[in-house]
């Protein structure tokens, strides 16, 4: 108990004294578990805000549309309607499903293209009448519901449209008026629409769709009943929709599977004219879409930032080892063991890392509600998310983990090496290069001295490398982000705003942000190691001529030549990553110009950065520090 | 305190003031120094630890800046120097030495020597071959390649020598060469420095030990910041050997 | 018993025979218990004989040599101002030499600071000697080990006048 008692006295005392050191340390790992605990807080926080939609809107069970058949006869053929007798034999069958306790509908859709300030999209029009429905009634958040000539938008599409109550737009060339804005359980919100029931019947979306609309996602909107059927035409057929509720609503997904076929594509065993069936579930998973999303982000983001924490981590160990040589020789000479030498090096950095874990919860779970917000699409807040023992228990493994990992080797080395050397205070001297010595002395000054720097300290110089390789991916997996979805929107003149895209681009940009701020942590950190380091022989390279300006460009210098590989590695590795989040879909790779100036960008961040450290610790007089060694 | 002969005045100084700290704490480690040191000429500083004598040698080769008073080197002010100025001149006119030889660890002997030269931007085969040749001329060549760590303290101490010597400048300034030496080594380098005299090398030394001061034209005592007296070293002596060494004369 | 260490002693002003002794008692310490006591009186009775010292009776006390007043005569004022200036080495040991900045001292006749220098002088001169020639031996030689003595026994003299310099400068900065 006592030996406890004595780690922890003089390791906290030894906190105190660096508390520059501990305070960088601390920032290091917040970053990390801040981005953990965010991305782990957002598990499982999708299904909240639907149910309430679903409650307030009286939302369906299944969703059942038919009434035409696209592109029966082989691709490139338009859709081909059913006749008015398949369409009510059709509902009457799925009315007439054990189980169905209520239903509202078959409504006409139409499949028509809104004109909306400046902007051409496609969009279904549900007809419906005044009279609240049984099942599945949206709930209006402004305005009110359909008259003649006043369609109603669904609120995600209305604010990516950027259209509000009292506007005016067209539709299928008719004019309308922006009679309302509401909410659905019946549908995913926009621009996942068309995963669950939008489909798209007019040929508009052939071809040649991209240079004609500004966006290939279907919106929703409701009309009058009449003002549908009026929309109609042959090219475009009208379809019906079908809400469905159920005796047991978790029996649906069993329901619905009796109309696949043995494929699992439509027309299955029981109706040949449906064409496509959803479930509450499917609609909840695709309404949360948005929220997995940043969920894949986050996840990434975290994984970066932990990798980055460690190699931050990792550098100020390395650099702090080297000032407490002498204090292990201390404690050595006074009886301690090695084990217990090496619990004190290890216990200030756990020490650090559990408050940093606990700052990292602390911000993650006060943040999580600005990034859990659902979207539009969904009423209601997700509510704070629960911080769940999990949540807890693996921030705090992970930061506990970083801090070992990082301190583990120096501080074994530190306590196993031999006493009187560490009393002797002699730091570790720099590995000799013979062949890098030799291609140094072609080289101009500063050059000269940034070589041999960093060939003395090359675990250092790697890792900075690998820090900046990490930074770099992160990066390029934003530009490949934007360049894939770039090339997905359209060319489309205005262009239309995409909130799944937003979103995603958002958390990739505060994902991005605190790599980057972790990443200069590093660079000052390494840059601060680095000066320590080579106190003695910058000293020394003043006293024999070299000028202050030279040796700080040197001090640069060792740290932008490892970073050059370090950016170059970045690209390959960022779209892989972007790859990887993405799950195996196509990537686009960024503009060349975009690539050069991330590599050039970053190396011109690391030379800033790693002068910053060099400036202040040439300002002491290289007077003092070659006396110093004297005295 | 003006140089013995006439001759040209390679170093000069008047009025030198090095202050540390501010009022209450205020700490003269040189107090209005005033020296001439001419071409040639081999001048001792002595004096008891803490009297200012490294801090004064790191002003006059431009490591440190003065608080007050002016400094000479060739004709050229080094206090109203930029600091490009002063690393230019500790390349091309002043060679130090230091007490603990402050050689780079990873650096072989020839490796070390050559260090200035290439600061100075010399194309690094006339600078090794500038290298090869004064390692030659302090007997060291056949540990050109060398660790400083293979070498012994006289050995590390004559590359040093052989370092400050590389730009040909027109003074050396050495800080205690000998204290970490045995006597052997300093043996050896005061021999060199002998040779070093001979070939016609200003230098300026400051040290403690009297058989260093002894090998000087000239010697200065120095005491809390300040100098205290001089003497010329050279020409004759009152006693006679034989009488030093117990023999009745 | 130096004669102008007992000369010096008297510099100052007209003194008692046992004020003298109680005087290089204190100055010597425990190296002058080899002395003689009656020593002293001898060499004052000498230097009386040679016209450097004269002593008085006072009237009242018995006619003994510790109760006689003795002072300097001009010829003892000018064999003192020559000791002062002279710096021969090696002389005849570390005792006069200390008496000698004692003495200075106490009659205000020169800085001891001042003796010191011009001593280390003159000292630094000579090792210089011994080093050239030292130098100049060839290699094997058999004077070489001689030189080295010389040299050695120079370094540990200039070692002692550091050590002399340093006691008076706190003896004048703390005033005594």
């Amino acid at each position: 108990m006592g030996k406890i008692v004595l780690v922890a006295r003089l390791a906290f005392r030894d906190i105190r004294r660096h508390k520059a050191q501990a305070v960088l340390l601390l920032l290091a790992i917040t970053a990390a578990t801040t981005t953990l605990a965010l991305g782990l807080a957002l598990n499982g926080v999708t299904n909240h805000p639907y149910l309430q939609t679903r409650a307030l809107t009286n939302g369906p069970d299944l969703v059942a549309g038919y009434g035409v058949r696209l592109g029966v006869s082989g691709p490139g053929s338009g859709p081909t309607a059913v006749s008015a007798a398949q369409v009510q034999a059709d509902t009457r069958t799925l009315t007439h499903l054990s189980g169905v306790t209520g239903y509202s509908g078959p409504y006409p859709v139409a499949s028509v293209i809104m004109r909306a300030r400046g902007l051409t999209v496609p969009v279904q029009a549900e007809g419906r009448g005044q009279a609240p429905a049984a099942v599945d009634q949206p709930k209006l958040t402004a305005g009110s519901w359909v008259r003649p000539g006043g369609v109603v938008i669904e609120r995600t599409f209305a604010e990516a449209l950027g259209v509000g109550v009292g506007d005016r737009v067209t539709l299928d060339g008719r004019p309308f008026t922006v009679a309302g804005i509401a909410v659905t359980a019946a549908a995913a919100p926009y621009p996942n629409c068309e995963d669950t029931n939008c489909m798209f019947t007019g040929p508009e979306m052939g071809p040649r769709a991209a240079s004609t609309l500004s966006t290939l996602n279907v919106g929703l909107a409701w009309v009058t009943e009449a003002d549908a059927r009026a929309m109609a035409s042959p090219r475009a057929p009208l379809s019906y929709i079908l809400n469905l509720k159920l005796k047991d609503p978790a029996t649906a997904p069993a329901v619905a599977n009796r109309f696949l076929s043995a494929d699992g594509g439509p027309g299955g065993a029981i109706a040949q004219g449906i064409d496509s069936i959803n479930t509450w579930q499917d609609i909840s998973t695709a309404a949360g879409q948005l929220v997995q999303d940043e969920q894949g982000v986050l996840r990434a983001g975290a994984l970066l930032a932990v990798l980055l924490a460690v190699a931050s981590v990792a550098v100020l160990a390395g650099g702090r080892m080297a000032e407490r040589t002498r204090r292990v020789g201390l404690l050595k000479a006074v009886g301690s063991t090695p084990g217990l030498v090496a619990a004190v090096l290890v216990a200030e950095n756990l020490a650090v890392a559990l408050a940093a874990a606990v700052a990292g919860l602390v911000i993650g779970w006060a943040a999580a509600p600005l990034i859990t917000n659902p979207g539009a699409g969904l009423v209601g807040t997700a509510g704070t998310p629960a911080i769940t023992p999990a949540t807890i228990g693996l921030t705090v493994g992970v930061a506990l983990a970083v801090a070992l990992a990082s301190t583990l080797v120096p501080a074994v080395r530190a306590a196993r090496s031999s006493t009187v050397s560490a009393l002797a205070d002699s730091p570790r001297p720099p590995r000799r290069r013979a062949s890098l010595i030799a291609l140094s002395a072609r080289l101009p000054v500063p050059l000269l001295l940034g070589i041999r720097m960093a060939a003395g300290r090359l675990r250092r110089a790697v890792l900075g490398a690998a820090s900046i390789a990490v930074t770099s991916a992160g990066i390029v997996a934003v530009l490949a982000f934007r360049a894939t979805v770039g090339r997905d929107l359209g060319q489309g003149a205005g262009r239309i705003g995409d909130p799944v895209v937003t979103r995603d681009t958002q958390m990739l940009l505060v994902v991005t942000i605190v790599l980057v701020a972790l990443a200069v942590l590093n660079a000052v950190c390494t840059a601060w190691a680095t000066v320590l380091d080579y106190r003695r022989s910058a000293a020394l390279a003043r006293a024999l001529g070299a000028s202050p300006r030279q040796v700080s460009a040197g001090v640069a210098w060792a740290q932008v030549l490892p970073a050059v590989p370090g950016t170059l590695l970045g690209i390959p590795l960022g779209l892989a990553l972007f790859l990887a989040a993405d799950g195996g879909g196509q990537v686009t790779i960024p503009a060349v110009w975009w690539l050069a100036a991330t590599v050039i960008g970053t190396l011109a961040a690391v030379a800033v950065l790693a002068s910053i450290p060099a400036q202040i610790g040439t300002r002491r007089s290289s007077a003092q520090v070659l006396q110093a060694e004297t005295a | 305190m003006n140089g013995s002969d006439g001759g040209t005045c390679v170093l000069r100084a008047r009025g030198l003031r090095k202050e540390y700290g501010k009022n209450g704490g205020l700490v003269r480690a040189v107090n209005s120094v005033d020296l001439d040191v001419t071409a040639g000429e081999t001048v001792a500083v002595m004096g008891p630890s803490g009297c200012g004598k490294s801090t004064l040698l790191y002003l006059l080769g431009g490591l440190d800046r003065p608080t007050a008073g002016e400094i000479s080197l060739g004709g050229q002010r080094l206090d109203q120097m930029s600091e490009r100025g002063l690393a230019r001149l500790r390349r091309d006119a002043v060679g130090f030495v230091f007490q603990a030889f402050h050689l780079m660890d990873e650096l072989t002997a020839v490796e070390n020597v050559e260090l200035p030269a290439l600061l100075a931007g010399r194309p690094p085969g006339a600078a090794r071959k500038r290298a090869t040749e004064l390692l030659d001329r302090v007997g060291l060549a056949d540990r050109a390649k060398f660790l400083p760590t293979a070498l012994s303290g006289g050995q590390r101490q004559r590359v040093a020598i052989a370092r400050a010597l590389v730009a040909e400048p027109q003074v050396v300034l050495a800080d205690e060469p000998t204290g970490n030496l045995d006597s052997a080594a300093t043996v050896e380098v005061l021999r060199l420095f002998d040779q070093l005299h001979a070939a016609g090398q200003t230098l300026v030394i400051v040290t403690h030990d009297p058989r260093v001061a002894a090998t000087a034209d000239r010697m200065i005592s120095m005491r809390d910041g300040a100098f205290t007296d001089q003497t010329t070293l050279r020409g004759g002596t009152t006693g006679r050997l034989g009488t030093l060494a117990g023999l009745e004369g | 018993m130096q004669q102008e260490a007992v000369l010096a002693l008297l510099a100052k002003e007209p003194t008692y025979g046992y004020q003298l002794r109680a005087r290089l008692q204190q100055a010597l310490g425990p190296v002058g218990d080899t002395m003689n006591a009656g020593q002293i009186y001898v060499t004052l009775s000498r230097l009386e004989k040679a016209g450097q010292v004269t002593c008085e009776r006072d009237p009242g006390l018995p006619d003994r040599p510790d109760r006689k007043v003795y002072s300097l005569t001009p010829a003892g004022q000018q064999r003192v101002a020559l000791w002062l200036a002279d710096v021969s080495w090696p002389g005849p040991g570390l005792a006069e030499f200390h008496l000698k900045l004692i003495a200075a001292a106490a009659a205000g006749l020169a800085d001891p600071i001042t003796i010191i220098d011009a001593q280390r002088r003159e000292l630094l001169r000579q090792l210089r000697d011994v080093q050239r020639a030292a130098m100049a031996e060839p290699d094997g030689s058999e004077a070489a080990p001689l030189l080295e003595g010389i040299a050695l026994r120079l370094q540990a003299d200039l070692a002692w006048l550091e050590a002399c310099e340093q006691n008076w400068t706190n003896r004048k900065r703390s005033g005594s």
